[in-house]
């Protein structure tokens, strides 16, 4: 522009100079022709029309050049993020516990209850608040049965008393067993009151028995658990919170690897189970799975239980010519080949074990391998080797979100003998069964939870009684109190960086569905806060998952990088051409109309002033 | 009880050969199977097929051993009905490597990447079907298939393609490179990949030095179909390649070859998943019938006594390994039918590989069987503004040969030709200025018209398609066929990277109805061998015709800008000029000027009131000076000069 204006012609450039002369020349020329008519109004009216539809023409020009951006709601954003993430989520959850044939008791139910609250504050206080727990400031409902006598805290609780008395006289008919109590005290205890509001009920059942000398700590596989031993009420009290602290809110984990934020669910809430049967050289030997059968018979009961959780679907594959990566050498006392836990990381092959292809697992679901690895006749028996040198029982191991191998070791190959080769052979029912055992362990680790059945703590063991459906009732409510949380945590930063993302560039397009998913996406947030808070476990699962894809969505939307082209540069550049000249003339001219008109309407006054 | 106990076997033993006879019926089963063959211009034909079938879900369900879990999941998610993907480099030689035979038809395809698919959704989802299986098939095979979601690139052709239900789609992609990341996919869906059985002799470096090389994969599934008679899903993937064996002389007619010389390894046993793994060494028509007269020959001369289909004492060539038999086509009425050799892998090993040898004994040179006719397509006109296309069609039958039929009478003998072309909405057919010329006489296209179907092009919307069946005469030495058009304009993002190179027109497929390309064997056993059964199967002829770049004009892409610019200027100029016109005051400047003079003239000024003076022929009168005025328009310019500086270092500054 400045190359532009600075040639221009003589003549003009004259005429400005002329237009606002000095001072003393003003007078000299004042002197020289005096104004005797009023200044005329044209030429300023005209270029003051010409400066006034320019500025109006501006709003229109720049609601032509603009870009469409939703608007989204950045308040919203900021509070839920500020809801979810200023105080971890706390889940409302009721406990209970039952003291039964305390004999001489010392506290009455209330005491106890109190003393119970007490040790589990201090418990939760020295663990770190993972993400999903429960809150502990509900009062623990206690009822103490001494006798004929029946003392309780409160009357929420309608714990039918001398209910276990029968079962003294059953249990010294050798056909107790754990499991068999457990049902016995689902029917007592689970029933009575199911899922109320305000979360969902734990109990504990302590029964003090003087002839028994070790004292059994039992969990169920419903929401219940039982000590029965002699042991005094303070180890009781211990006890009791330990058990409601360390298993029934967090799940029975000790600090392990996965922490609950690693869940493998897709962000839309999709798991898909990948089963891989890997023969590593099929000129040794072929093995085949009945595949459908245990769809049908062994994961399908899972899978619906576990429905609540995630959407888990299954498929399933045989690949051949999958050798694994890593080495392992032959080992004559333990009479196999070795591999070791430092192998695990190359033991996966990459290369040569296609396993990735899922076109029905669109989107963003997880998908989780489970492998089945059949050695070749070279380095069979395969088996793993723990780090104390003992042989892994399971034969297998896990990757966090990745999934999980299982090595399968024939009969034939165990025993030596000779087997047909190029025949396929079929893995049998039995072997199968043992194998997805060992698959259910490892999905219980893949989701965080304890493969053992034993919780061990400073006070001692605690035994976990395991479901046929691998998954017990409240370790499912462990996981989805967390799968909540982690679903929350997850929408909340996704719909902050997106909100920074859109705050940072003002010239991205956002599109009308972007806005959409993200009110959908709040909205289910809430929801899914305020069923937290009323205890609803399932419901808020089912929502937050909902805000996170809803969430994950509008991020990963395909025209949320769409920035415009038109930047503002650009736009400058393009219009620049031709406004910058322009709007120099238009507003120079008015400037020295005015100008004009001011200075001839003085003369004219000083004229008229003279004249008069 | 004894008896109840006894009826309980008998149920029981009825029971499993009842539940074993549907395990054996309901099986996934994969074959292999590689056929060579040895080409006139010295150079083999090697043609790899594999099939694998899986049966119905309904009845066998969703889980398989073999079939490949992707290939189930695409037909399962898109309902495919059929579907054939092939890549392709290279141009199959009709004239030389044949046209008329099974192989040609159905191995033989247009360069870069076609696809075909048929699906079994309602008529208004075919489209996003469509769409979703190019995304998912791009993805599968690392390929820019995903083009071909475009509704500009894709067209419903209705009965050039075998099933007119309206439900297919098709589409291509001539300019795709085709390499080794799209064979590896295509492995993938193989049980032994590469590791084991024929696919072993996939060198990449040989098979991509070939002159011709198609890989292929054809899907044909009646999921869909509850009925008891319902297959499955049958994927057949075959792979062509047309290699020179590496020879030392160059003056042998026809170059001796094993396997190991033309892949560069050889195969150590099957795959152990398949159940048929056989070699096939295929011998012409032609190369038969040369081979028969050679013997006839050699019989009159010395009396031999012919083994008939012996391998050993003929006196053409020879094979290192005995085969497992001999498989004669049966021949039509004047010439004996080709002939096949079958080897097995099965017997071989890592140590003991198979590596099939053929040496020639004598040199003999023969042709390949050809289509009634040879197509071939290319541009008319210059310029960057019209053109046509003409397809040029020759007959490949010898001048006797058409003697003989022009004998019988035109009437009697008609020639059946159906093209199919697709036309991109940028080349603007106009689809009247259709010309045919038979012999080089133009003809009126409506007397030589069977059926035709025009779709013409809509503008950034879908494709032109023009299909058609041409009726000619028997006795017809070439026929053309030329269409005008007019280059359109594209808007300037709609060009491709790439778009001084040109824009590709699929090719036309040219398909001769009435001719089927199927060898016919006397033994019906050979059915069980899918290879065989594959070249029993009635394909009509097919050919394509060559790919057309045609160029377009293309723009200046810095031109928008350099346009926006100059009109804007032009815009300031005049609009300045205007406002300046309308506010200023004649009278009063003219009065400024004589009565100030050239108070403060420039050097510019200077010179031109010098110049004005010398022009107008008076002597130049220098101005009095005014050193006042001067100075402060010296300040004033240097003000100027300052201001403009500081904005745009303000900018600057604002903007980093």
């Amino acid at each position: 522009m400045a190359a532009a204006s600075a040639p221009t012609p003589p003549s003009t450039a004259e005429i400005a100079e002329a237009a606002e002369p000095l001072p003393s020349k003003l007078e000299n020329s004042e002197a020289d022709c005096p104004r005797k008519t009023r200044p005329g109004l044209k030429r300023l009216a005209l270029t003051f029309t010409v400066l006034f539809s320019f500025l109006l023409g501006l709003p229109f020009l720049l609601k032509s050049v603009e870009i469409y951006r939703s608007p989204l709601p950045f308040r919203e954003i900021d509070d839920l993020s500020a809801a979810v993430e200023s105080i971890p989520l706390q889940f409302p959850c009721k406990f209970r516990a039952v003291f039964v044939g305390t004999g001489g008791s010392s506290f009455d139910a209330n005491e106890l209850s109190v003393k119970i609250e007490h040790q589990m504050r201090k418990i939760a206080a020295k663990d770190s608040t993972s993400c999903g727990a429960c809150s502990y400031n509900s009062s623990v409902s206690v009822v103490v049965e001494n006798g004929a006598d029946c003392f309780r805290s409160d009357n929420d609780f309608n714990w039918k008393c001398g209910a276990l008395s029968e079962l003294n006289r059953y249990e010294d008919s050798r056909e107790y067993n754990d499991e068999l109590f457990d049902e016995y005290l689902h029917s007592l205890v689970d029933k009575s009151d199911g899922r109320g509001n305000g979360g969902n009920v734990y109990t504990m059942i302590v029964v003090r028995r003087e002839g028994q000398k070790d004292v059994s700590a039992v969990v169920g596989k419903y929401r219940h658990g039982w000590i029965v031993g002699r042991l005094s009420e303070e180890e009781a009290v211990k006890k009791v919170a330990t058990v409601f602290v360390k298993v029934f809110v967090n799940g029975g984990k000790e600090e392990g690897p996965i922490s609950g934020e690693f869940m493998p669910v897709g962000a839309d809430g999709k798991i898909v189970l990948s089963f891989n049967l890997l023969n590593a050289d099929p000129h040794d030997w072929i093995y085949d799975w009945e595949f459908q059968e245990i769809d049908d018979n062994l994961l399908a009961p899972i899978l619906k239980y576990l429905k609540p959780l995630a959407d888990i679907s299954v498929e399933s594959q045989v690949l051949y010519h999958t050798p694994k990566s890593s080495f392992s050498y032959w080992d004559e006392k333990l009479g196999g080949y070795i591999f070791t836990t430092k192998d695990l990381p190359f033991f996966v092959n990459s290369n040569e074990w296609h396993l990735d292809t899922s076109v029905a697992a669109g989107g963003r679901s997880k998908i989780l391998h489970l492998v089945v690895y059949v050695p070749s006749a070279t380095e069979c028996p395969l088996q793993l080797q723990l780090p104390n040198g003992k042989i892994s029982k399971s034969n297998g191991f896990i990757s966090p979100m990745w999934g999980s191998v299982v090595v399968w070791n024939h009969a034939a190959c165990l025993n030596g003998s000779k087997m047909e080769t190029r025949v396929r052979h079929m893995i049998s029912s039995e072997d199968m069964r043992k194998i997805f055992e060992v698959f259910i362990g490892q999905l219980r680790q893949l989701f965080g939870l304890k493969s053992k059945g034993i919780f061990r703590d400073a006070s001692g063991t605690i035994r976990l009684l395991t479901s046929e459906s691998g998954f017990t009732e409240w370790e499912l409510d462990v996981l989805s109190r967390q799968h909540t949380c982690f679903n929350l945590l997850q929408c909340t930063t996704t719909l902050g960086s997106l909100s920074r993302l859109v705050q940072s560039l003002p010239r991205m397009i956002i599109k009308e569905e972007i806005g959409e998913q993200v009110r959908y996406s709040i909205e289910a947030a809430k929801l899914a806060l305020s069923n937290v808070s009323a205890g609803i476990y399932d419901a808020s699962a089912v929502s937050s998952r909902r805000a996170r894809s809803f969430a994950e969505d509008a991020f990963y939307h395909p025209s949320m990088m769409s920035v415009s082209y038109y930047s503002f540069e650009h736009c400058f550049a393009v219009y620049s051409p031709f406004f910058l000249p322009v709007a120099l003339h238009v507003l120079l001219a008015a400037l020295r109309e005015w100008k004009r008109y001011k200075q001839e309407s003085r003369k004219f006054k000083a004229w008229k002033a003279k004249k008069d | 009880m004894s008896r109840l106990k006894s009826f309980l076997l008998l149920f029981l033993a009825l029971f499993s050969a009842t539940a074993s006879i549907k395990v054996e019926e309901l099986n996934e089963e994969f074959t292999e199977a590689l056929l060579l063959r040895p080409l006139p211009d010295r150079k083999v034909l090697a043609h790899f097929h594999f099939r694998s079938s899986a049966p119905p879900s309904q009845r066998y369900g969703r889980h398989h051993h073999i079939f490949p879990k992707s290939i189930y999941q695409l037909v399962r998610k898109f309902q495919v009905r059929e579907m054939e993907l092939s890549f392709t480099q290279g141009r199959w030689n009709y004239e030389r490597w044949g046209g008329f035979d099974p192989i040609s038809s159905s191995n033989a395809k247009p360069p870069g990447v076609e696809l075909w698919a048929e699906f079994d959704v309602p008529h208004d989802q075919v489209d996003d079907s469509w769409k979703n299986l190019t995304h998912a098939l791009s993805g599968l095979f690392c390929a820019s298939i995903n083009f071909l979601e475009r509704s500009t690139s894709y067209s419903a052709p209705h009965w050039s393609f075998g099933s007119a239900s309206g439900k297919l789609r098709y589409g291509t992609l001539p300019r795709e490179a085709v390499c080794t990341e799209n064979l590896t996919p295509w492995l993938k869906l193989l049980p032994c990949r590469d590791k084991a059985g024929l696919s072993l002799l996939m060198d990449r470096p040989s098979i991509y030095r070939g002159y011709y090389h198609s890989q292929r994969l054809h899907l044909k599934s009646d999921e869909s179909d509850a009925s008891e008679t319902s297959t499955g899903i049958v994927l057949e993937q075959t792979l062509t390649v047309v290699l020179r064996p590496d020879t030392f002389s160059g003056k042998v007619l026809q170059p001796n070859w094993s396997l190991s010389s033309l892949f560069g390894r050889s195969v150590s046993g099957k795959c152990s998943l398949s159940s048929s793994s056989n070699v096939y060494v295929q011998f012409e028509q032609n190369l038969v019938s040369a081979w028969d007269k050679l013997r006839e020959a050699s019989e009159a001369s010395d009396n031999a006594i012919s083994v008939g289909e012996g391998f050993q004492d003929n006196p053409l060539f020879e094979l290192s390994l005995p085969p497992k038999r001999v498989i004669r086509e049966s021949g039509n009425f004047q010439k004996a039918g080709s002939i096949l050799y079958e080897f097995s892998v099965e017997d071989s090993n890592q140590f003991k590989p198979f590596d099939l040898r053929l040496n020639w004994k004598v040199p003999v040179a023969w042709s390949s069987p050809q289509a009634p006719l040879q197509a071939s397509r290319f541009l008319l006109g210059s310029g960057n503004e019209r053109g046509a296309i003409a397809i040029s069609m020759k007959s490949t039958r010898s001048t006797d040969n058409v003697e003989r039929t022009g004998a019988y009478g035109e009437n009697e003998c008609w020639l059946r030709v159906g093209i199919f072309q697709m036309v991109p909405w940028y080349v603007k057919v106009y689809y009247h200025t259709l010309k045919l010329f038979l012999d080089g006489e133009p003809q009126s296209s409506t007397e030589n018209m069977e059926k035709i179907l025009v779709s013409p092009s809509e503008d950034k919307v879908s494709t032109g398609v023009l299909e058609m069946i041409l009726r000619l005469p028997c006795s017809v030495r070439t026929a053309a066929l030329t269409l005008e058009f007019d280059k359109g304009f594209l808007h300037i993002d709609e060009y491709p990277p790439d778009a001084n190179q040109g824009f590709d027109i699929p090719s036309a497929v040219i398909h001769f109805a009435d001719f089927v390309a199927n060898m016919s064997f006397h033994e019906n056993s050979l059915n069980q061998v899918p290879i065989l059964s594959k070249l029993q199967e009635e394909v009509p002829v097919i050919s394509y015709t060559e790919v057309l770049l045609v160029p377009l004009t293309t723009p200046d892409f810095s031109m928008p800008y350099n346009v926006i610019t100059i009109t804007c200027t032009v815009f300031a100029l005049y609009f300045g000029s205007l406002l300046n016109a309308l506010r200023r005051r004649v009278g009063e400047e003219e009065k400024l000027l004589s009565g100030k003079g050239a108070r403060k003239a420039g050097p510019l000024t200077l010179m031109i009131s010098k110049l004005a003076a010398k022009l107008r022929g008076k002597p130049w009168e220098p101005p009095e000076q005014s050193d006042s005025g001067r100075s402060s328009s010296k300040y004033k310019l240097i003000a100027k000069v300052a201001l403009v500086a500081g904005v745009a270092a303000a900018w600057q500054f604002y903007f980093q």
